[in-house]
């Protein structure tokens, strides 16, 4: 019995580590310009599927797939930054997340036009057998996406704790009109962070789809759910928050798994997440969307 | 209110057509992406159905209305029941294929199938899930 | 006019219903991303009381719209003090456990020696009751579109009323209402039971014009398309939503000229109009506009 415990609760730390680092995506691009882009998914799914077209045609190595996917992702986010976010910037947030929903259509549709078949394989981090301790299963290749996504997190961390474009960046969370009047050119913050979040989605995908060892069109609507609920769950706006947020993510459905088995398990995480906003707790509801009227 | 009752009353009583039809599917392959030769089985209470009209339509389960198919019109084949049809999907994967009957009997049937390089198999149950 | 063309148009109004539901939420100055789940409700509770229990489809509608309503009222009161992306968020979640409860529910009926009714993720299938009872697609298209007339017509109205503004003016500016002595929270509760009875009622239509309904049917993808077509055709009115749909599903027709690149295109014709027009082809100014001159004294 503690044994399933604490299985369960590794492998859902294994999986809450991806959900977390698309969180802290999401988050990010949320923290400073107050929207959600929507199609935040579908430019990881567009990263990685130029991955897999570079796999299927020249048969690279896993660390060229990763900057592949890496580049794609920043490639769709700065279309989409400049298409959906840019121009609304001081109007209506309905607008710029609708927009950014209809791009998600887009690259749905692209994707699946250069690459028709409905699964395609991917290679994985690590053929072979996992390791087993103390009666417990770990996969090596989980482990290696724990290990990035602590890296990653700790490396965000000293970029927005210890450089001139972190702290531009964290005065902008806090109010970008003053940060705007200090001096600050947020029109680049901006830029630069949808960047840094598209490139962290990146990541988070290619780990993602190493880890799965397929990729299906239906990535981009599954990571822009896991990572909205990771995002909520850890109290939006927060950087920390996403990153517990996507932990408990991995942990609930974890556990929900097994003691409700998998028809429960999206279930119990989306009614968490629904009582929760209902019980509207401080911690969670401190943004507001948008800075101006919609 | 009114309106809506006018309407229905508009609507011919006809006797109810108490038993469905069943139908089954059979596809071929042809080599190009991504077009079946399909053949259509239609019966009813056990008995096969001939000179129905038979109209294929396909849609993905997974993503509704994303993809536009145009309806075939099935050809009676040789034996009682059986139908042709040509569909041109654009890609593999489950697709919920519309048989929309009429003539002799009335119906929508929508039938799961599985699309790959071989041809096509009806989906097992509970295989379909969300995500 | 083909059976297929009939279709077409019959989705055309099906879909208008969903984004009405999403509209008439967006009036009340909330976005909702879960619409889909009272559109699935009225699916599964129309088919369910006309194909198992042999209700007539008038008062299974009916039936449906109330059960619509209530589920709109069992989301809406618990999110009543959520505003913005956390009330999207919200029904978000609603409408995503509204589907997988739809996965869970098995209720079978033996009926006429075939055991009918929601299994689940297989689906509902044999939702007949049209083609049981004769009601040909050009029938079933007048019914569709009747009712969608009788909607436009009192939503309309509404707009034109006094009851029109005070739900523009929740929508824009709810402290200040609150201020003029508008009841807000009771309001948008009954905004939220209205928009969830249209949904539904497109919901039950939509059922029995496809005879088979799935869980998957009543996705995420569903909800923000109705909210996409609310925007899109313009917030100034009731044809705005409408306009939408057509402009989507028109174009899902029109698509042989442009091969599969369908939403390639209309994705990115989507995003250039809202960069002109963010409050949609008809938004209030607009529509202001041309009221205005067409009641111009000459």
């Amino acid at each position: 019995m503690l044994l399933d415990l604490l299985q369960n609760t590794i492998d859902g730390i294994a999986s809450g580590a991806s959900y977390a680092l698309l969180a802290v995506g999401f988050t990010l691009i949320f923290g400073v310009l107050r929207r959600v882009n929507l199609s935040f998914g579908p430019g990881i799914m567009f990263g990685c599927y130029a991955a897999t077209w570079m796999h299927l045609n020249f048969q690279s190595g896993l660390i060229v797939l990763a900057l592949v996917a890496v580049a794609g992702a920043v490639l769709a986010g700065a279309y989409v930054e400049r298409l959906c976010f840019a121009p609304h910037r001081s109007g209506s947030a309905i607008a710029a997340m609708v927009a950014s929903f209809a791009l998600w259509m887009q690259f749905e549709e692209l994707v699946t036009l250069v690459l028709p078949r409905h699964v395609y394989a991917f290679p994985t981090l690590h053929e072979g057998a996992p390791l087993e301790f103390a009666g417990l299963t770990l996969r090596p290749d989980t482990l290696a996406v724990l290990g990035a996504a602590v890296v990653l997190c700790a490396l965000l961390h000293r970029l927005l704790y210890r450089s001139r474009f972190g702290l531009a960046v964290r005065a902008t969370i806090e109010n970008p009109v003053a940060a705007g009047l200090s001096g600050i050119d947020t029109g680049q913050v901006f830029v630069r962070v949808f960047a840094l979040a598209s490139a962290i989605g990146g990541i988070a995908g290619f780990l993602i789809v190493a880890t799965h060892g397929q990729l299906t069109p239906m990535l981009g609507m599954w990571s822009t759910l896991k990572g909205l609920l990771a995002m909520m769950l850890g109290g939006l706006g927060s950087l920390p928050g996403a990153v517990l947020g996507g932990l408990a993510l991995g942990l609930i459905e974890a556990h929900s798994q097994w003691f409700l088995g998998p028809q429960l398990r999206d279930l119990t995480a989306y009614l968490l997440l629904f009582a929760l906003l209902a019980a509207n707790p401080a911690w969670m509801t401190r943004w507001t969307t948008s800075r101006s009227a919609s | 209110m009114r309106m809506l009752a006018l309407l229905l009353a508009l609507l011919p009583a006809t006797p109810v057509l108490a038993q469905s039809a069943h139908a089954d599917l059979t596809c071929r392959f042809t080599g190009t992406d991504f077009v079946y030769d399909c053949v259509v089985r239609l019966t009813r209470g056990g008995q096969p159905v001939s000179g129905a009209q038979v109209v294929v339509g396909a849609d993905m389960p997974s993503m509704p209305m994303a993809h536009n198919l145009a309806p075939v019109k099935a050809k009676p084949g040789r034996q009682p029941g059986e139908y042709h049809a040509r569909l041109d999907l654009e890609m593999t994967g489950e697709w919920a294929v519309k048989l929309r009957l009429s003539g002799p009997l009335r119906d929508l049937l929508v039938l799961h199938y599985e699309f790959d390089e071989r041809g096509a198999r009806p989906v097992p149950p509970r295989s379909r899930t969300g995500r | 006019m083909d059976d297929f063309t009939l279709g077409v148009l019959t989705n055309i109004g099906l879909f208008s219903f969903l984004a009405l539901s999403a509209y008439l939420l967006l009036l009340a100055g909330e976005m909702s991303f879960g619409q889909q789940a009272f559109f699935g409700v009225g699916a599964y509770s129309g088919g369910v009381l006309t194909a198992l229990y042999g209700v007539p489809l008038p008062l299974a509608g009916l039936a449906a719209m109330l059960l619509g309503a209530l589920a709109a009222l069992l989301v809406g009161l618990p999110t009543l003090r959520l505003r913005g992306l956390y009330f999207a968020m919200a029904t978000l979640a609603a409408a995503e456990v509204a589907r997988l409860l739809f996965e869970l529910f098995r209720f079978q009926r033996e009926i006429d020696g075939e055991l009918t009714g929601p299994d689940g993720t297989q689906g509902f299938r044999g939702i007949r009751w049209i083609f049981e009872h004769g009601v040909e697609p050009a029938e079933f298209l007048l019914l569709v579109y009747g009712l969608l007339a009788l909607a436009l017509a009192a939503l309309m109205i509404v707009e034109r009323s006094r009851l029109g503004t005070v739900l523009r003016s929740v929508g824009e500016d709810p402290g200040l209402a609150a201020s003029l002595g508008v009841d807000v929270n009771r309001f948008k509760l009954g905004v939220a039971a209205c928009a969830g009875a249209l949904a539904a009622l497109g919901g039950v239509l939509f059922a029995h014009h496809n005879s088979y309904i799935e869980p998957r049917n009543f996705d995420i993808m569903l909800g923000v398309h109705s909210l996409a077509y609310a925007l899109i055709g313009g917030l100034g009115t009731a044809l705005g939503p409408l306009l939408g749909v057509t402009l989507d599903i028109g174009l899902l027709e029109s698509s042989r000229v442009f091969g599969g690149t369908r939403m390639i295109v209309f994705g990115g014709l989507v995003a250039v109009l809202l960069i002109v027009r963010p409050r949609g082809l008809l938004d209030e100014q607009l529509v202001h506009r041309i009221v205005r001159h067409s009641f111009k004294r000459p």
